[in-house]
């Protein structure tokens, strides 16, 4: 009798142990799902959702905020895209950082910076990723999440064994979760497809002249601290490559190979005739060769394998023992952004662009990204 | 009084030398406009060459994949160096008929008597064994160089412009090539 009273006790708290920890993982895992939080600087004058634009998205996790900066008087429309993949913070807290900080004169700038939401609901498998990383603001922590470079498989099942994206061109099955990979989009295509086209609409109902798409990669990526460009941007691409030397930033300018379809820097300058430009920066969380992985990799970009790595000569950005910390990663492609907007402005200068409180590459470095994110509310 | 007009003199032309310095545009080739920019590789610089041609305000055009069917009224060449595969790729080509271009290139510019200004302006980064072997087979045929130093580090560039006697110019990066290229012509 003792013996079977002890079994149901032992029982019941094993249970009730194992119902906690499913309830606690499953909410941690349900978090995800949840958005952060962004303050949009007073200069902002409209926010939409992707689904105005295409009205498909809607209700689905695809949808996200489209923040627009339409200056007084009209002039040159520029687009800056963060997070078309989730994994690859720079160019979503470098997004989130104009979002929060730019007041547009003459012209207008549109911000995504998650642009593919969907993304930002998991990480990848396996990988060990944190599902978030914090940056100091003035005034408390704001975390940020760690998102996966595809589509969540829970909004986009199954994947096919070969995968055929918009423009014709046979991927591994699992490519048809990256969206970038799958511009043009497809009106009637899985979520991916219909994100990219979605996206293809704002480039073109918005007018835009100059898109901007924002990402990161692994230091032993030979694409890396890159300028991508479609050859209608070559020559601003030029100019910037030029003017980011004088601050002594190096590039890689590399020319969008036209065989390569389905890439931003490529479908959105035939399609929606703008000036197409990616921007890579070394992260090392992203690499194949890192430790463990953890919020503090993202944020600090040390790690003792790319030091030895980099003494070996196999990566292709320099690597030393201070790492390459987000503040640098967002501060490149900040001043990136703003080279290529001065060559804009430098190659037609009839028509005009006016922007202020875009935070200088230099002030980034030295006092750091939370300076220029608002505190949290 | 004679002998100080004649001091004077030497020494007005004392002043004169020192100021135009007439040994610094001889020590280099001038090349005629217009000039046809091109690639040997076809990596991005070119777009490079073409904004600093602009700049310099130069008349010229640019054509990545150049043959001797485009050489009619062209009066210099510039051949832009350095190989990148995602060019070629987007040139169509593969490296062996971007060498056959380039070679038949520079044989019809010998043969018109063109002369060839190469810029080599990726640095670092724009060497190794592709490249390396585009700036062997060109560098030889060339009137003047202008190279980014950190591309000469090991001094391949100044090797091969040694034995064949071109002029060379060391830039630290490549918006500091304009002085030089708009110096190269008349
Ligand atoms: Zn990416």
């Amino acid at each position: 009798m003792l013996k079977i009273k002890r079994h149901l006790i032992f029982g019941s708290v094993f249970l009730l142990g194992a119902m906690a920890l499913g309830y606690f993982s499953g909410k941690s895992f349900m978090s995800m799902h949840i958005d952060d939080h962004i303050f949009p600087s007073s200069g902002l004058t409209e926010n939409k959702m992707l689904s105005e634009y295409f009205p498909k998205l809607k209700k689905t996790p695809g949808d996200t905020p489209v923040f627009i900066f339409q200056g007084e008087q009209p002039g040159r429309n520029i687009l800056i895209l963060g997070g078309a993949h989730p994994n690859e913070p720079a160019g979503t807290i470098a997004a989130i950082l104009l979002v929060e900080n730019i007041h547009v004169q003459a012209g207008k700038v549109i911000i995504i910076p998650w642009a593919n939401h969907s993304g930002f609901t998991h990480n990848d498998p396996q990988e060990g990723s944190p599902q978030r990383f914090s940056i100091r603001t003035q005034d408390g922590q704001r975390w940020f999440k760690y998102g996966s470079r595809l589509t969540n498989p829970i909004h986009q099942w199954p994947d096919p064994t070969v995968y055929i994206n918009p423009s014709g061109q046979k991927l591994a099955g699992t490519e048809c979760r990256n969206l970038n990979r799958s511009y043009p989009g497809r009106r009637n295509g899985n979520l991916t497809e219909k994100i990219a086209f979605g996206i293809m609409e704002v480039l073109i109902s918005e007018n835009i002249d100059l898109a901007l798409d924002l990402h990161e990669a692994a230091p032993e990526y030979p694409v890396i601290n890159a300028i991508v460009f479609h050859e209608s941007s070559a020559e601003i691409a030029s100019i910037a490559f030029m003017e980011l030397q004088l601050s002594n930033l190096e590039f890689r300018l590399e020319a969008s190979p036209p065989n390569l379809r389905g890439l931003s820097h490529r479908e959105w300058g035939d399609f929606a005739k703008v000036k197409a430009v990616l921007l890579e920066t070394a992260n090392v969380s992203h690499g194949r060769l890192k430790g463990k992985p953890s919020a503090s990799l993202i944020t600090e970009g040390r790690d003792k394998n790319y030091v030895k790595a980099d003494k070996l000569g196999r990566l292709f950005v320099p690597f030393k023992e201070e790492g390459i910390p987000l503040k640098l990663r967002v501060a490149r492609h900040l001043a990136s952004i703003e080279a290529l907007i001065s060559a804009l402005q430098e190659e037609d200068p009839t028509k005009i662009f006016a922007i202020h409180g875009l935070p200088s590459m230099e002030r980034v470095k030295i006092e750091g990204i939370g300076q220029f994110l608002a505190p949290p509310k | 009084m004679k002998k100080t007009h004649f001091s004077i003199f030497m020494l007005f032309l004392a002043f004169i030398l020192l100021i135009t310095d007439p040994l610094s545009p001889k020590e280099f080739p001038q090349f005629k406009q217009p000039v046809l920019i091109t690639s040997a590789g076809q990596s991005a610089e070119v777009q490079l060459a073409s904004v600093l041609a602009k700049r310099a305000g130069l008349n010229y055009s640019l054509s990545k994949t150049a043959t001797s069917r485009d050489l009619a009224d062209v009066k210099t060449i510039a051949l832009v160096i350095g190989t990148s595969l995602k060019g070629l790729g987007a040139a169509g080509l593969d490296m062996s008929q971007e060498n056959e271009r380039v070679s038949s290139l520079i044989k019809a510019t010998q043969q018109f008597n063109i002369p060839i200004l190469c810029l080599h302006l990726g640095g670092e980064q724009r060497r190794g064994t592709l490249s390396d072997q585009m700036i062997k087979t060109v560098l030889p045929f060339a009137q003047h160089v202008i190279v980014v130093k950190s591309g000469n580090k090991d001094g391949l560039f100044t090797e091969i412009c040694n034995t064949h006697s071109i002029p060379l110019i060391e830039v630290e990066r490549a918006a500091d090539a304009l002085e030089p290229l708009k110096n190269a012509f008349l």
